[in-house]
């Protein structure tokens, strides 16, 4: 995962009420939009992604056409957010038959967290005191989404592979309840490291189960698509049909039909 | 030419048509997954386009034997309609014109509908009277010239719409009260084809006063009829009630134009929409007026033709004014 000199690629994450885009023009700078919706406010997906985009093109003097590759963060998080995300992407892609890379939001979460820690530790070795909202270093990184209705969209890795693209999770992403994810927390090879929106709506329950929760403003709450950029620099791309949103739940319709046929036959 | 997209509800469209009107392509893939859950699953809707979208311009631009910078403009469905499938549609038709920077055009889908029959090779000139009748709307406008403004001094003037179901829905509940499961629509119409539509008298929604239409009436008079007879005696006349209630629906239509007609003075009318494709309705309308235009049925359901026809009438965006372009779920018409 390093910034390969030379390959241009859009990456965006619309998982979360956050829109997040960033741009490696191929000379080494990391070009970012963000916006984050104040409480109570919509999030601006729609209105926001393709105008950010743009506007980090024009920053650097590209077009859509010059790309090598797109990222796009396909979740977990709010099914509506990853449809733009998801849908913008594949039609860019296709647009220009660029590359299309599907990066997991958790993953990147992940990813980004073992970056700026990674990057601290070397500045710490010159400079103490260390920074108080700084996220702790921890040998086991849990990305947390909030899913809302009372349950969290989850993954773990071991922070050494996390860069890695192709790095095979701890804890698969799933959808679970507070309860499921302290248990799935019990399971880790130690006590790791809560990051997320997830991560800051469950903290109660994940401090009790050991987990260490950065500060609020910490920026390893939040999802930054300059990580998604430097995964996909080093992934394979998928074939465009293939990247779509993980979704990790069933829609209600189908979970309701599922339930009454099971009543039906328990009767 | 222009690229249009549709996503309104459970069918994903794309097509080409040229400046005039002739239809280079018009791909519809049915979701056809619906039915199991009794109706339109939103949700379920919105996946679905996401995943077929891509396929369905591809196969547009391909049948039409152009590639995507070779359009002079991107069309797509801003609504109204589901607006989770909405903004699959606007998502996507955003990304492929801003990809080229060619010019988007945001489209109504109720313009659509009335487009549909501007098309080639058998267009209508404006004015006329349009019927529009499907499963998500119902309503009777007076077609002034192509534009898409509406309201008594707009292109679009509307003369009435349904005060509670759609005609499409009262067909499909009328459906389920007979036990033809969803969608029962076609089945019914299926089953009428046995039966005497005199057989049973249902109201024809005389207490709405004005054009407008209202269905739950008959609805309800269905669900008596069937309660009074009791299971059996419904089961064995379930052609005569399903006769009867169709007739009551087109009736109902039927009478709401002929008074449009006499009010407007305007003599030529055309259908649209999935219910134009009734058999008993076209009847009872040609016999009011016998040049009726009916467009083909594949441009009478939701299709991307008729956005991309009414788009033809329409101011394009330039790019890049249209980045921040959202759907919107219902029209400020309320229908
Ligand atoms: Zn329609």
């Amino acid at each position: 995962m390093r910034d390969d000199p030379g390959v241009k690629i859009l990456a965006f994450d619309t998982a979360t009420p956050a829109t997040s885009v960033a741009l490696a023009p191929g000379d080494g700078r990391m070009l970012t939009r963000r916006h984050d919706p104040a409480q109570g406010e919509r999030p601006g997906h729609q209105a926001l992604l393709l105008t950010y985009a743009v506007e980090l093109l024009d920053e650097a003097g590209l077009s859509f056409k010059d790309l090598d590759r797109l990222a796009v963060g396909v979740g977990p998080g709010t099914f509506t957010g990853l449809r733009i995300g998801v849908a913008t992407a594949r039609a860019l892609a296709q647009a220009h038959a660029l590359d299309l890379v599907g990066i997991s939001t958790l993953h990147a979460l992940a990813a980004a967290h073992a970056l700026t820690a990674a990057t601290r530790d070397a500045a710490d070795a010159h400079a103490a005191p260390r920074d108080e909202a700084a996220a702790p270093a921890a040998a086991t990184i849990l990305p947390v989404i909030d899913a809302r209705r009372g349950e969290a969209f989850a993954a773990a890795w071991d922070a050494a592979g996390v860069t890695d693209p192709a790095a095979t999770p701890l804890l698969a992403p799933a959808a679970l309840t507070p309860d499921a994810l302290v248990a799935a927390v019990q399971e880790l090879p130690s006590a790791p490291v809560g990051i997320g929106d997830g991560a800051l709506r469950f903290r109660e329950q994940l401090e009790l189960a050991g987990v260490l929760v950065p500060a609020g403003d910490s920026p390893s709450h939040q999802v930054d698509a300059a990580a998604h950029c430097r995964l996909a620099g080093a992934a394979r791309p998928h074939a465009r049909d293939e990247v779509l949103p993980a979704y990790l739940r069933l829609p209600d319709a189908e979970l309701a039909l599922r339930r009454r046929a099971a009543g039906i036959h328990r009767s | 030419m222009i690229l249009a997209i549709e996503t309104s509800c459970d069918d994903t469209c794309a097509a080409v048509v040229t400046r005039d009107g002739e239809i280079r392509s018009n791909v519809i893939s049915s979701q056809g997954v619906h039915d199991r859950y009794g109706g339109v699953v939103p949700e379920i809707a919105s996946r679905h386009h996401l995943e077929l979208v891509e396929a369905v311009v591809e196969d547009a631009l391909q049948q039409a034997g152009t590639t995507l910078p070779q359009v002079d403009a991107v069309a797509v469905t801003q609504g109204p309609g589901l607006v989770g499938a909405l903004l699959v549609g606007v998502a996507t038709g955003k990304a492929l014109a801003a990809a080229h920077g060619l010019p988007l055009i945001p489209v109504d889908h109720l313009h659509g509908h009335v487009a549909a029959s501007f098309l080639r090779p058998d267009p209508i000139e404006p004015p006329f009277l349009i019927l529009i009748a499907s499963g998500g709307h119902t309503l009777l406008a007076h077609v002034k010239d192509h534009g898409a403004s509406w309201g008594s001094e707009g292109s679009i003037e509307v003369l009435g719409s349904t005060r509670d179901d759609a005609a499409g829905e009262a067909f499909d509940k009328g459906a389920r009260l007979l036990g033809l499961g969803y969608p029962g629509g076609p089945a019914l119409s299926k089953l009428a084809e046995e039966g005497d539509a005199e057989a049973f008298a249902f109201p024809v929604a005389a207490q709405v006063p004005g054009l407008d239409f209202s269905f739950s009436g008959l609805k309800t008079a269905l669900l008596y009829k069937t309660q009074e007879l009791g299971e059996e005696e419904t089961t064995r006349r379930r052609a005569d009630l399903a006769a009867s209630y169709q007739r009551a629906i087109v009736e109902t239509l039927a009478r709401r134009v002929e008074r449009a007609r006499r009010q407007t003075g305007i003599e030529r009318l055309a259908l649209g929409g999935g219910v134009a494709a009734n058999g008993p309705l076209r009847e009872r309308m040609r016999a009011l007026a016998p040049d009726l235009h009916v467009p083909p049925r594949e441009l009478c359901t939701d299709n991307a033709a008729m956005i991309a026809s009414a788009a033809r009438y329409l101011e394009p965006l330039p790019f890049p004014q249209y980045l921040g372009l959202d759907a919107f779920a219902t029209g400020e018409r309320g229908i």
